[in-house]
Protein backbone atom coordinates (compact mmCIF):
# COMPACT_ATOMS: atom_id res chain seq x y z
CA UNK A 1 0.00 0.00 0.00
CA UNK A 2 1.09 3.15 -0.88
CA UNK A 3 0.82 6.18 1.98
CA UNK A 4 -2.31 7.52 0.11
CA UNK A 5 -4.16 10.40 0.73
CA UNK A 6 -7.69 10.01 1.85
CA UNK A 7 -10.91 11.98 2.32
CA UNK A 8 -12.32 10.87 5.61
CA UNK A 9 -16.01 11.01 6.45
CA UNK A 10 -15.76 13.21 9.81
CA UNK A 11 -16.87 11.40 12.97
CA UNK A 12 -16.81 14.49 15.40
CA UNK A 13 -20.37 15.09 15.96
CA UNK A 14 -21.84 16.62 19.38
CA UNK A 15 -24.77 19.12 20.30
CA UNK A 16 -24.98 22.60 19.78
CA UNK A 17 -26.47 24.68 22.63
CA UNK A 18 -26.31 27.82 20.21
CA UNK A 19 -28.50 26.53 17.64
CA UNK A 20 -29.92 23.75 19.70
CA UNK A 21 -29.59 20.87 17.13
CA UNK A 22 -27.20 18.52 16.49
CA UNK A 23 -23.51 19.21 14.88
CA UNK A 24 -21.05 17.45 13.21
CA UNK A 25 -17.42 19.28 12.91
CA UNK A 26 -15.31 18.90 10.25
CA UNK A 27 -11.24 19.32 10.18
CA UNK A 28 -8.78 19.91 7.31
CA UNK A 29 -9.16 16.53 4.58
CA UNK A 30 -12.98 15.36 6.08
CA UNK A 31 -16.19 16.03 4.66
CA UNK A 32 -20.03 15.25 6.25
CA UNK A 33 -23.07 14.67 4.58
CA UNK A 34 -26.32 14.17 6.03
CA UNK A 35 -30.30 13.84 5.49
CA UNK A 36 -31.04 15.23 8.88
CA UNK A 37 -31.56 18.90 10.30
CA UNK A 38 -28.41 19.14 11.46
CA UNK A 39 -25.54 21.71 11.66
CA UNK A 40 -22.48 21.28 9.88
CA UNK A 41 -19.77 23.25 11.06
CA UNK A 42 -15.84 24.15 10.28
CA UNK A 43 -13.33 26.62 10.81
CA UNK A 44 -11.27 28.12 7.05
CA UNK A 45 -8.55 29.59 7.08
CA UNK A 46 -6.64 28.91 3.57
CA UNK A 47 -8.73 25.94 3.19
CA UNK A 48 -12.06 25.94 1.32
CA UNK A 49 -15.40 24.18 2.03
CA UNK A 50 -18.12 23.80 -0.34
CA UNK A 51 -21.46 23.39 0.91
CA UNK A 52 -23.60 21.42 -1.60
CA UNK A 53 -26.76 20.39 -0.93
CA UNK A 54 -29.83 18.98 -2.77
CA UNK A 55 -32.54 22.14 -3.27
CA UNK A 56 -35.41 19.82 -3.70
CA UNK A 57 -34.53 16.96 -0.90
CA UNK A 58 -32.50 18.82 2.01
CA UNK A 59 -29.79 16.54 1.77
CA UNK A 60 -27.03 17.92 1.87
CA UNK A 61 -23.12 18.49 2.84
CA UNK A 62 -19.72 20.19 3.49
CA UNK A 63 -15.92 19.34 2.49
CA UNK A 64 -13.00 21.11 3.86
CA UNK A 65 -9.48 21.01 1.74
CA UNK A 66 -6.85 22.83 0.71
CA UNK A 67 -4.40 21.80 -2.77
CA UNK A 68 -1.24 20.70 -2.45
CA UNK A 69 1.33 23.33 -3.07
CA UNK A 70 2.40 22.67 -6.10
CA UNK A 71 4.45 25.12 -8.87
CA UNK A 72 2.89 28.07 -10.80
CA UNK A 73 2.47 25.96 -14.03
CA UNK A 74 0.35 23.91 -12.30
CA UNK A 75 -2.66 25.89 -12.51
CA UNK A 76 -3.72 25.62 -15.70
CA UNK A 77 -2.53 21.53 -16.06
CA UNK A 78 -5.37 19.42 -15.45
CA UNK A 79 -3.66 16.27 -14.18
CA UNK A 80 -1.40 18.41 -12.06
CA UNK A 81 -1.03 16.85 -8.03
CA UNK A 82 -3.34 20.18 -7.25
CA UNK A 83 -6.03 19.29 -9.90
CA UNK A 84 -6.06 15.54 -9.28
CA UNK A 85 -6.47 16.12 -5.46
CA UNK A 86 -9.02 18.98 -5.51
CA UNK A 87 -11.53 17.13 -8.23
CA UNK A 88 -11.08 13.70 -5.90
CA UNK A 89 -12.17 16.15 -2.54
CA UNK A 90 -15.26 17.36 -4.63
CA UNK A 91 -15.92 14.27 -6.22
CA UNK A 92 -16.01 12.51 -2.77
CA UNK A 93 -18.50 14.79 -0.86
CA UNK A 94 -20.83 14.84 -4.44
CA UNK A 95 -20.62 11.28 -4.41
CA UNK A 96 -21.72 10.75 -1.08
CA UNK A 97 -24.73 12.80 -1.55
CA UNK A 98 -25.71 11.26 -4.22
CA UNK A 99 -25.37 8.19 -2.62
CA UNK A 100 -27.88 9.42 0.34
CA UNK A 101 -30.24 10.28 -2.55
CA UNK A 102 -29.47 13.97 -3.56
CA UNK A 103 -29.95 14.50 -7.80
CA UNK A 104 -27.11 16.14 -9.48
CA UNK A 105 -29.18 18.62 -11.47
CA UNK A 106 -31.03 19.54 -7.99
CA UNK A 107 -27.88 20.17 -6.21
CA UNK A 108 -27.08 23.83 -5.51
CA UNK A 109 -23.19 25.11 -3.88
CA UNK A 110 -22.25 27.76 -1.35
CA UNK A 111 -18.69 28.29 -1.47
CA UNK A 112 -16.11 29.50 1.61
CA UNK A 113 -12.72 30.00 2.93
CA UNK A 114 -9.96 30.91 0.77
CA UNK A 115 -8.23 33.64 3.01
CA UNK A 116 -4.96 34.61 2.96
CA UNK A 117 -4.10 33.73 6.47
CA UNK A 118 -0.53 32.11 6.09
CA UNK A 119 1.22 34.79 5.04
CA UNK A 120 4.60 34.14 5.03
CA UNK A 121 3.77 30.30 4.57
CA UNK A 122 4.05 30.02 0.72
CA UNK A 123 5.26 32.58 -1.90
CA UNK A 124 1.59 32.01 -3.38
CA UNK A 125 -1.37 33.24 -2.07
CA UNK A 126 -2.84 29.42 -1.21
CA UNK A 127 -5.84 30.80 -0.42
CA UNK A 128 -6.76 32.31 -3.85
CA UNK A 129 -5.58 29.31 -5.44
CA UNK A 130 -8.26 27.07 -3.28
CA UNK A 131 -11.04 29.65 -3.91
CA UNK A 132 -10.30 29.46 -7.79
CA UNK A 133 -10.21 25.98 -7.93
CA UNK A 134 -13.46 25.38 -6.52
CA UNK A 135 -15.34 27.91 -8.38
CA UNK A 136 -14.15 26.77 -11.85
CA UNK A 137 -14.61 22.84 -10.83
CA UNK A 138 -18.51 23.82 -9.95
CA UNK A 139 -18.59 25.54 -13.13
CA UNK A 140 -17.01 23.23 -15.17
CA UNK A 141 -19.47 20.69 -13.15
CA UNK A 142 -22.88 22.31 -13.56
CA UNK A 143 -23.48 22.98 -10.14
CA UNK A 144 -25.24 26.63 -9.36
CA UNK A 145 -23.41 28.56 -6.94
CA UNK A 146 -25.86 30.61 -5.35
CA UNK A 147 -23.58 31.66 -2.47
CA UNK A 148 -20.02 32.44 -1.45
CA UNK A 149 -17.35 34.29 0.34
CA UNK A 150 -13.75 33.94 0.09
CA UNK A 151 -10.37 35.02 0.22
CA UNK A 152 -9.85 38.32 2.51
CA UNK A 153 -7.31 38.05 4.88
CA UNK A 154 -9.63 36.79 8.02
CA UNK A 155 -10.13 32.94 8.75
CA UNK A 156 -13.95 32.11 8.93
CA UNK A 157 -16.16 29.76 11.21
CA UNK A 158 -18.78 28.41 8.58
CA UNK A 159 -22.02 27.08 10.01
CA UNK A 160 -24.30 25.48 7.45
CA UNK A 161 -27.64 23.95 7.88
CA UNK A 162 -28.47 21.24 4.99
CA UNK A 163 -31.68 20.95 5.22
CA UNK A 164 -32.69 24.82 4.74
CA UNK A 165 -29.30 25.85 2.90
CA UNK A 166 -28.79 28.51 5.19
CA UNK A 167 -24.98 29.55 5.88
CA UNK A 168 -23.65 31.63 8.87
CA UNK A 169 -20.29 32.76 8.46
CA UNK A 170 -18.45 34.43 11.19
CA UNK A 171 -15.08 36.05 10.65
CA UNK A 172 -12.54 35.88 13.00
CA UNK A 173 -10.83 38.97 12.99
CA UNK A 174 -8.83 38.25 16.48
CA UNK A 175 -7.52 34.45 16.45
CA UNK A 176 -7.19 33.38 20.56
CA UNK A 177 -4.80 30.73 19.71
CA UNK A 178 -2.48 28.99 17.26
CA UNK A 179 -4.61 26.02 16.54
CA UNK A 180 -6.50 27.09 13.14
CA UNK A 181 -2.83 27.77 11.84
CA UNK A 182 -1.08 24.99 13.06
CA UNK A 183 -4.27 22.38 11.80
CA UNK A 184 -3.56 23.98 8.33
CA UNK A 185 0.30 23.70 8.00
CA UNK A 186 0.03 20.22 9.89
CA UNK A 187 -2.24 19.33 6.48
CA UNK A 188 -0.28 21.17 4.25
CA UNK A 189 2.56 18.98 5.43
CA UNK A 190 0.76 16.22 5.08
CA UNK A 191 -0.57 17.17 1.21
CA UNK A 192 3.24 17.49 0.44
CA UNK A 193 4.28 14.39 1.77
CA UNK A 194 2.26 12.09 1.05
CA UNK A 195 1.89 11.01 -2.25
CA UNK A 196 -1.58 12.06 -4.27
CA UNK A 197 -2.18 8.99 -5.58
CA UNK A 198 -4.62 6.19 -4.70
CA UNK A 199 -4.06 2.13 -4.33
CA UNK A 200 -3.52 0.15 -6.88
CA UNK A 201 -5.28 -3.12 -6.46
CA UNK A 202 -3.70 -6.29 -8.10
CA UNK A 203 -5.95 -9.13 -9.14
CA UNK B 1 5.04 0.36 -25.45
CA UNK B 2 1.79 2.51 -26.15
CA UNK B 3 0.06 1.60 -29.09
CA UNK B 4 -1.27 5.07 -30.31
CA UNK B 5 -4.49 3.37 -32.10
CA UNK B 6 -5.67 2.27 -29.14
CA UNK B 7 -9.28 3.40 -28.56
CA UNK B 8 -10.18 4.37 -25.34
CA UNK B 9 -13.43 4.76 -23.68
CA UNK B 10 -13.99 6.97 -20.76
CA UNK B 11 -16.54 6.83 -18.51
CA UNK B 12 -17.45 8.85 -15.55
CA UNK B 13 -20.25 11.17 -14.61
CA UNK B 14 -17.77 14.44 -13.62
CA UNK B 15 -16.48 16.25 -16.56
CA UNK B 16 -13.67 17.47 -14.58
CA UNK B 17 -12.96 13.46 -14.00
CA UNK B 18 -12.74 12.35 -17.86
CA UNK B 19 -10.60 15.50 -18.58
CA UNK B 20 -7.83 14.06 -16.18
CA UNK B 21 -8.45 11.01 -17.14
CA UNK B 22 -7.91 11.77 -20.96
CA UNK B 23 -4.91 13.83 -20.30
CA UNK B 24 -3.64 11.07 -18.48
CA UNK B 25 -3.92 8.82 -21.36
CA UNK B 26 -2.54 11.60 -23.89
CA UNK B 27 0.49 11.60 -21.71
CA UNK B 28 0.69 7.49 -21.65
CA UNK B 29 0.33 8.07 -25.71
CA UNK B 30 -2.95 6.93 -26.30
CA UNK B 31 -4.76 9.88 -28.07
CA UNK B 32 -7.56 7.86 -29.28
CA UNK B 33 -10.48 8.58 -26.73
CA UNK B 34 -13.50 9.22 -26.55
CA UNK B 35 -15.99 9.56 -23.48
CA UNK B 36 -19.32 8.80 -22.05
CA UNK B 37 -21.17 10.08 -19.01
CA UNK B 38 -22.91 7.38 -17.62
CA UNK B 39 -23.12 3.51 -18.03
CA UNK B 40 -26.38 3.82 -20.35
CA UNK B 41 -24.51 6.70 -22.90
CA UNK B 42 -21.39 4.41 -22.63
CA UNK B 43 -23.04 1.01 -23.91
CA UNK B 44 -24.61 2.89 -26.27
CA UNK B 45 -20.77 3.95 -27.70
CA UNK B 46 -19.40 0.45 -27.33
CA UNK B 47 -22.33 -1.16 -29.16
CA UNK B 48 -21.80 1.38 -32.07
CA UNK B 49 -18.04 1.41 -32.46
CA UNK B 50 -14.45 -0.22 -32.23
CA UNK B 51 -13.24 0.09 -29.07
CA UNK B 52 -10.48 -1.84 -27.60
CA UNK B 53 -10.51 -0.75 -23.80
CA UNK B 54 -13.21 0.94 -21.00
CA UNK B 55 -12.04 3.21 -18.30
CA UNK B 56 -14.67 3.56 -15.60
CA UNK B 57 -15.64 5.15 -12.50
CA UNK B 58 -18.34 3.19 -10.47
CA UNK B 59 -20.35 5.59 -8.99
CA UNK B 60 -22.53 7.13 -11.77
CA UNK B 61 -26.79 8.54 -12.49
CA UNK B 62 -28.56 6.17 -14.65
CA UNK B 63 -26.32 2.79 -14.78
CA UNK B 64 -23.14 2.62 -12.28
CA UNK B 65 -19.82 1.38 -13.34
CA UNK B 66 -20.36 -1.57 -11.61
CA UNK B 67 -23.61 -2.61 -13.95
CA UNK B 68 -22.16 -1.26 -17.43
CA UNK B 69 -19.33 -3.88 -16.57
CA UNK B 70 -21.59 -6.52 -16.27
CA UNK B 71 -24.17 -5.41 -19.13
CA UNK B 72 -20.34 -5.81 -20.87
CA UNK B 73 -19.73 -9.16 -19.89
CA UNK B 74 -23.01 -10.58 -20.92
CA UNK B 75 -23.03 -9.20 -24.48
CA UNK B 76 -21.19 -12.00 -27.05
CA UNK B 77 -20.13 -8.84 -28.85
CA UNK B 78 -18.17 -6.50 -25.88
CA UNK B 79 -17.64 -9.70 -23.33
CA UNK B 80 -13.54 -9.61 -24.25
CA UNK B 81 -13.30 -6.20 -23.72
CA UNK B 82 -10.57 -4.79 -20.87
CA UNK B 83 -12.47 -2.84 -18.88
CA UNK B 84 -10.29 -0.86 -15.40
CA UNK B 85 -12.38 0.43 -12.48
CA UNK B 86 -10.93 4.25 -11.63
CA UNK B 87 -13.03 4.95 -8.35
CA UNK B 88 -13.56 6.61 -5.32
CA UNK B 89 -14.07 3.47 -3.15
CA UNK B 90 -11.30 2.14 -1.68
CA UNK B 91 -13.72 -0.38 0.06
CA UNK B 92 -12.48 -4.18 0.03
CA UNK B 93 -15.78 -5.26 -0.58
CA UNK B 94 -16.51 -2.64 -3.52
CA UNK B 95 -13.34 -4.50 -5.04
CA UNK B 96 -14.04 -8.37 -4.63
CA UNK B 97 -17.59 -7.07 -6.13
CA UNK B 98 -15.33 -5.46 -9.55
CA UNK B 99 -13.15 -8.33 -9.82
CA UNK B 100 -15.94 -11.05 -9.80
CA UNK B 101 -17.61 -8.76 -12.35
CA UNK B 102 -14.89 -9.35 -14.37
CA UNK B 103 -12.91 -6.03 -13.98
CA UNK B 104 -9.60 -6.30 -15.27
CA UNK B 105 -8.21 -4.24 -12.74
CA UNK B 106 -8.83 -1.72 -9.92
CA UNK B 107 -7.56 1.73 -9.47
CA UNK B 108 -8.25 4.19 -6.75
CA UNK B 109 -8.39 7.97 -6.90
CA UNK B 110 -6.58 10.06 -6.88
CA UNK B 111 -4.00 8.15 -9.20
CA UNK B 112 -1.43 9.07 -11.32
CA UNK B 113 -0.41 8.79 -14.83
CA UNK B 114 2.29 6.34 -13.24
CA UNK B 115 -0.08 4.39 -11.61
CA UNK B 116 -2.16 4.47 -14.70
CA UNK B 117 0.60 3.15 -16.74
CA UNK B 118 1.70 0.70 -14.68
CA UNK B 119 -2.14 -0.78 -14.52
CA UNK B 120 -2.56 -0.65 -18.14
CA UNK B 121 0.67 -2.40 -19.47
CA UNK B 122 -0.17 -5.29 -16.38
CA UNK B 123 -3.39 -5.68 -18.52
CA UNK B 124 -2.27 -5.37 -21.98
CA UNK B 125 0.04 -7.93 -20.97
CA UNK B 126 -1.87 -10.28 -19.15
CA UNK B 127 -4.45 -10.28 -22.46
CA UNK B 128 -1.10 -10.68 -24.95
CA UNK B 129 -0.23 -14.12 -22.89
CA UNK B 130 -4.14 -14.99 -22.57
CA UNK B 131 -4.10 -14.42 -26.61
CA UNK B 132 -1.16 -16.26 -27.28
Amino acid sequence: MVNAIDEQLATNLYFDKTFNCEAAKILPGEYYTTNRDIVIVTVLGSCVSACIRDRVSGIGGMNHFMLPEGSPADANNPISESARYGTYAMEVLINQLLKGGARRENLEAKIFGGGNVLSGFTSINIGEKNAAFVRKYLKNENIRVVGEDLNDVYPRKVYFFPRTGRVLVKKLKQLHNNTLITREETYAKKLKTDKVAGDVELF
Amino acid sequence: MANPNTKFLVVDDFSTMRRIVRNLLKELGYNNVDEAEDGVMALAKLRSGNFDFVVSDWNMPNMDGLTMLQQIRADPALSSLPVLMVTAEAKKENIIAAAQAGANGYVVKPFTAATLDEKLSKIFEKLEKAGG
